[in-house]
Formats: C-alpha cells, structure tokens, sequence
C-alpha cells in the first residue's frame, strides 16, 4: 500500500491525474483518493493537520502488511530556483529542533536535501534548508507506521527570495507536474521495498485456517506462527500441509509435525 | 551498495573524516549533531538498510576499551574488545550483528587517538599480564581498510606497549596495508572460515575461500602472525565432508607449524538475538533449525553439538599441533 499525504489539492492533482485514482466518498474527516493498493490524502496546511492525517488513513488500513508513504509538495529555498525536486534527507521540527531522517533509495534520481518545517510562513531564508510547513508532523507519525526506508518526502521548490509563487495554484500543480515521473520512479522503488516486507507476512486465510485446526496459547502461536511463516516462504503449499495438519489431534501434535518437517526441510541450508 | 554518508558536524574537519569524504566524494553528505540520531532510532529496517546502508562517520566518547565477554580469549590474562567501526560490510545470515543494532549502516569512528589513550592505559593497569586487545567483535577488522586505515594506527600503537597483543578478525582479503608494514609479533591475524556449503548459502558478500587462504597466505609469507577461526561451524547435511573438504584446501596451501592459534565453536545467539533474526529473516533455513534453549542462549540440542565439536577437532588434529588449540568455551 503506497500512501501520498499532500497538504493541498493542487500538490496532489498531478498524482492523482497520473495515476487516475477516484475520489472516495466513504470517508469525510479528509479528502482521499484511492487507485490500486494506492491512496492520496489531502492533509491541509501544517505539521498538526499532516500528522493527523497521516494517523487517520494508517488506522484505515491497519491490515496492509507495509505501507509506504510519501509526503509530496511546494517548499521554500533560499537560492534554489523554482521547479527544483528535492528527496528530503534530513527533516528539522524548527519549533522543537526534533530531527528525522528519511532515507532515499541508493538508486533515487532526485537529489537529497535537508528541510525546516516551520509553524508559520516565513520568509527568513536559510542557504541550507529547503522550508515547509508539514515534513516534521509527517515524519513523526508515519514513523510510528512504517520504517524511514519507507517513508519519504519529496518537495519541489515554489518561492525563494526572489520569487513568491503565493496562491498560485495551477502553477503549484504545473511545478509539480514536471517532475512527474521522477516522483513516479521514487513512488515504484518504494513499491518494490514494500512488497518484499509485505511478503514476508503470513497469508490471513492460511493463518485463520490453521489457528481453527485446535485450540493455541499465545506461546504456542507465536511458536505457530515462526513455523508456518518459514514453510510457506520456503514454497511448501498450504493447502498440503493443513490436509497433513488436519489428522493431528492436539495443538502440541500440530506443532511438532510443522517442527519436524521444519526441522527436515532445513538441514539442506 | 552505499547510499549516503552522515557524519557529524563536530568532527567534519577531523583529518579522517576529511580523507573519508573525499574518497566517498561521489555519496550524498548530510550533517548530523550525533550519530545516535540515525543509529539508534527504532523506525529502522535492518533487512532493507543492509541493501544500501550508509556510512556514519563518528566521534567515539565513552567506552572505547571494553572488557571481552566469558570465554572470549586465546589463553592471554586479560582479554579486552574495542570497536573502531560498529556493523560490517558483509552480510553473514549467522552473525549476531545483524540483531546487534537497530540499524544495518556503518558506523566508523575516527577518533582513534582516544581508543589509543585508553588501550595505552589498560595494558597500564595489567603490567606484567599479557593483556589481548581484540578488534572484530562489532565489525569486520580489515574489511573496509581501504577507507579507515584502521591498521596504520593501531599496529603501530600495539607494537609500541611491551604487553599488548591484538587480534584482527576478518573475512576480507584487504592485507595490502599490513603487507607494507613492518611484522609485529603481538598482532596476530584470524581468518574466520566456514565450509563452502555454508559459504554460498549464509555468507553473503564474502570473498571465496580460495581468496581469503591465498590472503592469508601472503600474510604468513611476510611474517605475521596468522590464526583460523571455524566460529561458528553449522549444522547441515553434509557438514562432515564439507568440513574435512575445507581443512584440505586450507592445509593444502598453508602450512599448519606458523599458525598462531586456531579456535572452533558451533553455532550460537543469544535468544534476543535470534527472536529479532527470525523476524528479520522468517525465510531463513538457519533458523529453522533443531535448536535448543540453553541458559538464555539458543544453539544446536547438545547431542548434536558435542557430535559437531567432536568431529571437527578429531579432523583438525590431523592438521593442527594441539597446543595451538582454543576451543570457544560459551557453555559456562
């Protein structure tokens, strides 16, 4: 599950015309949009509003294995020009001084950069740091969901000293546009990573089966629930070993049986 | 493959830090106040880290010198551990490392004088003791030689403290910078080696044996000091012959009289350790394993492990003087 958070609709247009993902109507405590294993929500203004937000939806889908995330929008610079992506490398809570630290693949194309996330506008700019208004709120809440390999922030330049782009809304959307398919290439990285940790999760439908074969304390699942895991990754087939499973007549006896053939199946390395 | 470097404001003009960033010069630098703030936080996957770890660049404060743990030694007084680097370069299913820390970067610290102060002041206190100094606990010593120099320093230093002995671990083959130095005969150098079966299925990014013998080799040939480490020896199918296969290959080529010491201990984590690999690894055969609960630590039912012990020491004898002999005592 990949999840944009943005703080207005204009920073999310361009992901949501990309990828074509379709207003929900379900959900009203923020703007979502939903594709396939996919949803952009519209946070609002503010590290408060994007932390919010960001909670909200990572409750909403408390059963995905992974969820990546990547928080996309305008920031300010000093002197970088406008329309300049940046990959945040090292996120500042101005108000706090608290600092997170995403962590861009080795293989990303967009450049890294650290930000400031401010509480208020500000036009006292700094030559080292890009400054938004969501960063900080976004990393401290999606951290408690997901890993920084997992999390990201990609920001794309709007005002700088000489430039203020204000409301300028369709331009907002045009600046991030642009770079569309960096920020397409980031967004398939950070899929890839999330399918090799979603994989490692056991499938809910072989797990419920299983538990309902007997009656397991919570040391016996955890015991289950290592063994299960290692036999289904190693490809032995679920269905095969809940038929060999099913003549067992005891929780215990379903855990040894699942040792044995553990036990069997790794002497090979 | 690297993906960043993160290095401390403080110590960004340390003459170290300034030669590792010109050879890193090609990495994203991003500053931190202290490499705790990316080390430590639990928001971290080591499985995904170890694909692209970064490289921290750090100042060490306290504990640089520690006491080993029971059992770790090879017959000196005083046994101590320091760590110059913390996490290594390769990826070996089995090592502790990887349920060590909550991150998968290399950390490197380049205040070396201050480790140098306080070995200077151990072997003080031991006067009269031979005090072992051993480096490869939490890193691989000489795997990432080229960047940290860590011998130009260190081999010096020991050769300077009448009763310092150190002792290098590593699977690598970097021996060029130790090539050029003269021999010191309380250094000694211990090539960690499992079967080739091993090998190829848990010791991810490793040189070949052969590579490793013939770096070894060449160590030998200049005169230092050479040791074996079969730590940890696992249980497979064909752990026998594939061990009595790794004894020929090494025994073909080096000569059993110079060396040092040679140790051998099976397979072993603390359960922490092990719960957080077979979360990080659930795929993994190695852990899948017929293993046992012991005083807090998890290795192979005992049986099992005295036959692998047994076995392994009888073929090693056939090669080895005994008295060159040090078994990894961890059963306490």
């Amino acid at each position: 599950m990949l999840i944009w958070v943005c703080a207005m609709h204009c920073e999310a247009k361009p992901v949501i015309d990309f990828y074509r993902l379709k207003k929900s109507h379900d959900d009203n405590a923020f703007d979502l949009y939903r594709g396939d294993n996919m949803a952009c929500i519209i946070s609002g203004i503010g590290k408060l509003a994007s932390a919010a937000a960001s909670a909200w939806i990572a409750a909403r889908h408390d059963d995905a294995a992974s969820i990546v995330w990547i928080n996309l929008g305008i920031a300010g610079a000093a002197t970088d020009e406008p329309g300049e992506i940046f990959a945040l490398n090292q996120v500042i809570d101005a108000d706090t001084g608290q600092r997170y630290y995403p962590a861009p693949g080795a293989d990303s194309r967009i450049p890294g950069r650290a930000c400031l996330t401010l509480s208020q506008p500000s036009e006292d700019y700094h030559e080292n740091y890009l400054f938004d208004m969501e960063a900080s709120g976004f990393m401290h809440s999606t951290l408690r969901f997901s890993s920084a390999e997992l999390t990201q922030s990609v920001k794309i330049v709007s005002d700088n000293q000489r430039y203020q782009s204000g409301k300028d809304r369709p331009r907002i959307s045009a600046l991030i546009h642009q770079h569309i398919e960096a920020i397409d290439q980031q967004a398939t990285s950070l899929i890839a990573l999330n399918q090799e940790i979603a994989a490692l999760a056991i499938p809910a439908e072989s797990w419920l089966q299983l538990t309902a074969l007997a009656h397991f304390s919570q040391t016996q699942k955890n015991r289950l629930r290592v063994l299960w895991r290692y036999l289904i990754k190693r490809g032995l087939d679920s269905e095969l070993l809940l038929q060999k499973l099913s003549a067992c007549t005891s929780s215990k006896a379903i855990i040894e049986t699942l040792e044995q053939i553990s036990y069997q199946d790794s002497e090979g390395l | 493959m690297v993906s960043r470097v993160y290095v401390e404001a403080e110590i960004r003009d340390h003459p170290r830090t300034r030669q590792l960033l010109k050879r890193l010069h090609k990495l994203p630098v991003v500053e931190i106040e202290h490499f705790g703030e990316v080390f430590n936080p639990r928001a971290q996957n080591f499985r995904l880290q170890k694909k692209d770890p970064a490289i921290i660049i750090a100042a060490k404060n306290k504990g640089h010198v520690l006491a080993a743990p029971e059992g770790y030694g090879l017959g000196g007084d005083k046994n101590y551990y320091f760590s110059h680097m913390l996490n290594c370069i390769y990826d070996c299913r089995y090592c502790f490392l990887q349920g060590m820390y909550q991150s998968a970067h290399q950390l490197l610290f380049v205040n070396y004088e201050d480790f140098g102060t306080q070995i200077k002041q151990v072997a003080t206190r031991h006067q009269g003791q031979q005090v072992w100094f051993f480096s490869g606990y939490d890193c691989d010593s000489l795997a990432n030689e080229p960047m940290t120099r860590f011998t130009d320093y260190f081999i010096p230093l020991i050769a300077s403290i009448d009763n310092a002995w150190l002792e290098l671990r590593t699977k690598s083959t970097q021996v060029r910078s130790m090539l050029k130095l003269q021999p010191v005969e309380r250094v000694v150098t211990a090539f960690s080696f499992s079967d080739h079966f091993s090998h190829a299925k848990l010791e991810h990014g490793v040189p070949s044996i052969a590579r490793r013998i013939d770096a070894m080799r060449r160590l030998i040939d200049a005169g230092w000091a050479v040791g074996l480490r079969f730590d940890p020896v696992v249980y497979h199918r064909h752990y026998q012959a594939a061990f009595v296969k790794l004894l020929e290959q090494i025994f073909d080529l080096i000569d059993a009289q110079k060396l040092h010491s040679v140790s051998l201990g099976s397979f072993r984590l603390t359960r922490d350790h092990f719960r957080k690999l077979t979360r990080l690894y659930p795929e993994e055969p190695l852990f899948a394993q017929n293993l046992d609960l012991n005083n807090g630590i998890i290795s192979y039912p005992l049986e099992r492990e005295r036959e692998m012990i047994e076995f392994c020491e009888t073929q090693l004898m056939k090669h080895i003087p005994r008295q060159s002999y040090h078994p990894c005592e961890w059963h306490g």
